[in-house]
């Protein structure tokens, strides 16, 4: 934004060129590529889902009208706030650490971080597939140490879904939660302890509250993600617990309904909007992204 | 005398192979302002930092009304902390954050209310309570962390170089500030501070701090007439040091000669045997006294003009003797002696041997 704003004013005096505003030459291609593979599509899309297979808002109708197709969002939305609640749980004290932990062994764990986003999603996701299955290694290690009999579903369940998208989606919580925690001065936390205030008063008080607009970015940013997802539910889940991206799936491949494919990728696409917008609305734009 | 108030016993830090601060020994009494003064790296912050509760000494104590503190973790210590760096929190209004300390020791609304009131009054800082620190200057930031601190009438109050931050001006307006704030609560202060000035003006007793160790614990005035080391004597005031031979030496006093032939006797001497040694002599530049002829008395000087720079109420007069050390005088503006002085001028300087020192 601020590199916006400083080529406006290294800019030479405004010669209005026709239809852009100042500023927006340099973004043409960028606006170029959006309108075509972006604005089309999705207006094409929203086209198709009140014109086919006739014009009117019916796909809309039976999409919210059906209780199969609103038990696929209800757990859509379980398996989002799920995923991003763990992710939060775990990502923050994981994110603390990295901020207080000498730089050579957080760069460390920052490669291993990345390495685990750069590998193959459908690799990690049968990885899962085999550790979590009922012979895999997870149930084993827990068989042997007699901590159960008889082994635990972990697979094509919600525990197996929640366990491989949390997985997925810990560095998009770790990295935000990070940039913001590490920006707290250190000794407003030793002036938090001498002001009285206990580690649980202090992290309560203090620590969270400052690093709010992190876990708002990155959890926003997972149950965005989340909501969406395909691969680990399809792989991973069962079919009692489909999510809308599957149910779009099938519209479109098994069932070759782009009508109700469409409208459901529409409803989806609105309901990413308006969480959007409340962060919008809550935090500002600034800590979105980070700095 | 009564035991001490807050006695600081043997202090020792190391930081693996580094000794941080070594022997740190000091007692401090109820109501004192005791001002740690010394260069960065000299150790006053760990001090002040151990007293905080934030590192543990590798040896000794600390004692407060007899009682050892170093068991007692910060946020049991009730002591009061000042930082360098604005430490307000940053999402809490400035009445939240006066009253923070009173909210985590769980007291009433009525009670925070009324303490925060007072406080805002005592650092007049009145109709401020709904701001953000974000929204306040420095020198307001600090006031108001000022008021966190002594929010739950701490015993002790820690300030580290509270005031670096900001410019001279509001510095020099909140000393004194801070001086009234010290009366008016009758609060223990220790402050660390690099700045000589402030130290003495703010100061009941300033321990000296240099390379880990206190050089020196006194009020300004005594530090300033009778510098333990020499690196006190540069600390503490302007100074020139003129390199000398010891004659001879009682332990006390001694007779020092400057140059060839120039000797200057019953100098008060600190470190170093008897016998003829090397060692530097202090001279105070607004004590010496500027001859344009040569007095009939004997025991001037004779030093060569290098320029005179004029700074406000004092002109300062930069010398250079026979054998080429440089000496600096001061003197008020307008003194009789350096009307129409220029450069290349001999003068004679003159001094009592009393009042100077010799180091060796």
């Amino acid at each position: 934004m601020t590199q916006a704003s400083n080529t406006a004013m290294l800019a030479p005096p405004p010669r209005r060129r026709g239809w852009l505003p100042a500023g927006l030459g340099p973004a043409t291609p960028a606006l170029v590529l959006l309108t075509l593979f972006f604005v089309v599509p999705v207006v094409s899309l929203l086209l198709r889902s009140v014109l086919e297979p006739s014009p009117g808002l019916g796909n809309y109708a039976e999409l919210l009208g059906s209780s199969t197709y609103l038990r696929v969002f209800l757990n859509t939305f379980l398996v989002s706030g799920l995923v991003t609640t763990v992710s939060l749980l775990i990502g923050f004290p994981v994110a603390w650490t990295l901020a207080i932990m000498p730089g050579r062994w957080a760069r460390i764990v920052f490669a291993i971080l990345l390495l685990s986003m750069w590998t193959n999603l459908l690799a990690r996701t049968y990885a899962w597939m085999v550790l979590l299955q009922r012979t895999g290694i997870v149930n084993k290690t827990l068989i042997n140490l007699g901590l159960i009999d008889q082994p635990l579903t972990l697979v094509n369940n919600l525990v197996g879904v929640t366990i491989g998208m949390v997985y997925i989606m810990l560095p998009f919580v770790i990295l935000p939660l990070y940039g913001v925690i590490r920006r707290i001065d250190p000794s407003i936390l030793q002036a938090a302890a001498l002001c009285g205030a206990t580690k649980g008063q202090a992290l309560r008080r203090i620590l969270l509250p400052l690093a709010a607009p992190g876990m708002a970015a990155g959890g926003l940013m997972v149950f965005v993600m989340s909501l969406g997802y395909f691969v680990t539910p399809a792989l991973l889940g069962g079919t009692n617990n489909m999510m809308l991206a599957e149910l779009i799936a099938q519209f479109v491949q098994s069932l070759v309904n782009w009508g109700m494919g469409s409208a459901a990728a529409f409803v989806l696409l609105v309901a990413t909007l308006a969480l959007y917008a409340v962060q919008l609305r809550l935090f500002g734009t600034s800590q979105m992204g980070g700095r | 005398m009564t035991a001490p108030y807050l006695h600081i016993r043997g202090i020792r830090k190391d930081y693996g192979s580094v000794t941080a601060v070594e022997n740190v020994d000091l007692e401090i009494r109820r109501g004192e302002f005791m001002t740690f003064l010394g260069p960065s790296g000299s150790g006053k912050s760990t001090t002040l930092y151990i007293l905080a509760g934030f590192q543990d000494p590798t040896a000794g104590d600390i004692l407060l009304e007899g009682k050892s503190l170093l068991q007692t973790p910060s946020h049991l210590r009730q002591i009061g902390m000042v930082f360098q760096r604005y430490t307000l929190f940053p999402h809490l209004t400035v009445a939240e954050n006066i009253g923070f300390p009173l909210k985590v020791r769980r007291k009433g609304r009525a009670e925070i209310d009324a303490k925060v009131r007072d406080m805002l009054r005592l650092v007049r800082l009145e109709g401020f309570e709904d701001r953000k620190p974000a929204d306040m200057s420095g020198g307001q930031q600090q006031r108001v962390a000022l008021a966190r601190a002594l929010a739950y009438d701490p015993p002790v109050l820690l300030m580290d170089e509270p005031l670096s931050a900001l410019d001279k001006k509001l510095r020099e307006e909140i000393q004194v500030e801070i001086r009234r704030i010290h009366q008016e609560t009758e609060v223990t202060i220790l402050y660390v501070t690099h700045d000589q000035e402030e130290a003495l003006r703010l100061s009941d007793r300033i321990a000296v701090f240099s390379k880990g160790v206190i050089d020196q614990v006194g009020t300004g005035p005594e530090l300033y007439a009778n510098p333990a080391t020499r690196f006190v004597a540069e600390f503490i005031g302007d100074s020139d040091f003129l390199t000398c031979s010891v004659l001879s030496s009682d332990g006390r006093t001694a007779d020092v000669r400057l140059g060839s032939d120039f000797v200057v006797p019953g100098v008060p001497v600190h470190g170093g045997g008897g016998g003829r040694s090397a060692g530097a002599l202090l001279l105070r530049p607004e004590r010496i006294s500027l001859h344009r002829h040569q007095p009939a008395e004997a025991g001037t000087l004779p030093v060569t003009v290098g320029g005179l720079t004029f700074l406000g109420s004092n002109v300062h007069v930069a010398a250079t003797t026979g054998w080429g050390e440089p000496v600096a005088v001061r003197l008020p503006f307008g003194h009789g002696a350096i009307e129409g002085l220029s450069r290349g001028d001999t003068v004679w300087l003159g001094f009592d041997p009393r009042a100077t020192h010799v180091f060796c």
